[in-house]
């Protein structure tokens, strides 16, 4: 716990000094996670923000102060999920008014302004963003959390309020799905390297 | 068939991705309008509780006009059948053969 529980208490009793103080500790480590769980970081604080509202209005309903990290977390999932659902509704309109070619140039027109170790960590997000993508919003929080944030299957469990065993199943199938799109990504690379060379071979 | 060492291999290019993606992703230092719009925030929907049963109200009104607008389409849609042949009319109908029959005995 990053806080005292005597903090969190009277914050719950609607100590509005103690709630922001809360919040001060917490607020860079659930923007770091929510920036990791959506991967849009111009969106960050907004929902970061939308956490602690919720956070505000149902600390009364928190049973002890030992739950308040887990608590936490389940707020941040929740309003990660929301804003990945609306994201996705979004996107769908958004891009079906572009053609390929107006959305690969607009991209390229992107990574034309970034730095080398910018470009690095793009690459890296979009490697991991389309591997995400095999698996359905709510697995990827799952698999954010325990593999990205760090969270043991303890803090899961009550997180989702969900069996350990259940949670390992989800993990697992989660995991194969992503190491099944991982090798898929893999060979396709190897194809296009291997084309490459032999372009290369007849031309030279 | 994929042997134990190349298994091995690809959990530990995941396990690593999973750290690379930690790092291109660290924790974002909040802006300096982050508790201010927060308490903003929290304000705007402490001090007008009136502004949720407005909501709460608006949906309603919503959900009544499109229900309205359902059954005033569904009832012009509606086809007028002609009015159920009476019994007589139906025993007509039934011995209509009848009639036949007995002029050609006749």
């Amino acid at each position: 716990m990053l806080v005292e529980f005597e903090l969190i208490e009277r914050a719950r009793s609607g100590d509005d000094s103690a709630f922001n103080q809360v919040v001060q500790v917490y607020r860079k480590r659930i923007l770091g996670t929510i920036a990791r769980l959506i991967g849009r970081p111009e969106d960050v604080e907004d929902v970061g923000q939308e956490v602690f509202l919720r956070l505000y209005f149902s600390l009364d309903q928190l049973r002890t102060p030992e739950v308040f990290e887990p608590w936490l977390y389940r707020l941040t999932v929740n309003a990660a999920y929301d804003y990945l659902r609306r994201q996705k509704r979004r996107r769908e309109s958004r891009m079906s008014d572009l053609s390929e070619q107006q959305v690969m140039m607009a991209d390229a027109a992107a990574g034309g302004k970034q730095s080398d170790e910018d470009q690095r960590r793009s690459k890296v997000r979009e490697q991991v963003e389309d591997l995400l993508g095999q698996v359905s919003d709510e697995d990827r929080i799952l698999l954010m959390l325990k593999e990205v944030e760090g969270l043991s299957l303890k803090e899961l469990e009550k997180v989702y309020n969900a069996n350990e065993n259940a949670l390992k199943v989800r993990l697992f199938r989660a995991r194969q799905r992503v190491l099944k799109a991982h090798d898929a990504a893999a060979s396709k690379d190897g194809r296009e390297s291997k084309k490459e060379s032999a372009d290369a071979g007849i031309t030279g | 068939m994929m042997n134990m060492n190349d298994k091995l291999g690809r959990e530990e290019v995941l396990d690593s991705l999973w750290s690379e993606y930690r790092s291109a992703f660290p924790d974002p230092e909040p802006s300096a309008n982050f508790m201010p719009n927060l308490w903003q925030k929290i304000e705007a929907r402490r001090v007008d509780p009136i502004s949720v049963f407005r909501h709460f109200a608006k949906i309603c009104l919503m959900g009544t006009a499109a229900l309205v607008l359902i059954f005033a389409i569904s009832i012009s849609r509606l086809k007028v059948e002609p009015i159920a042949s009476n019994y007589i009319d139906a025993l007509d109908a039934e011995h209509a053969s009848d009639y036949v029959e007995v002029a050609d005995a006749l």
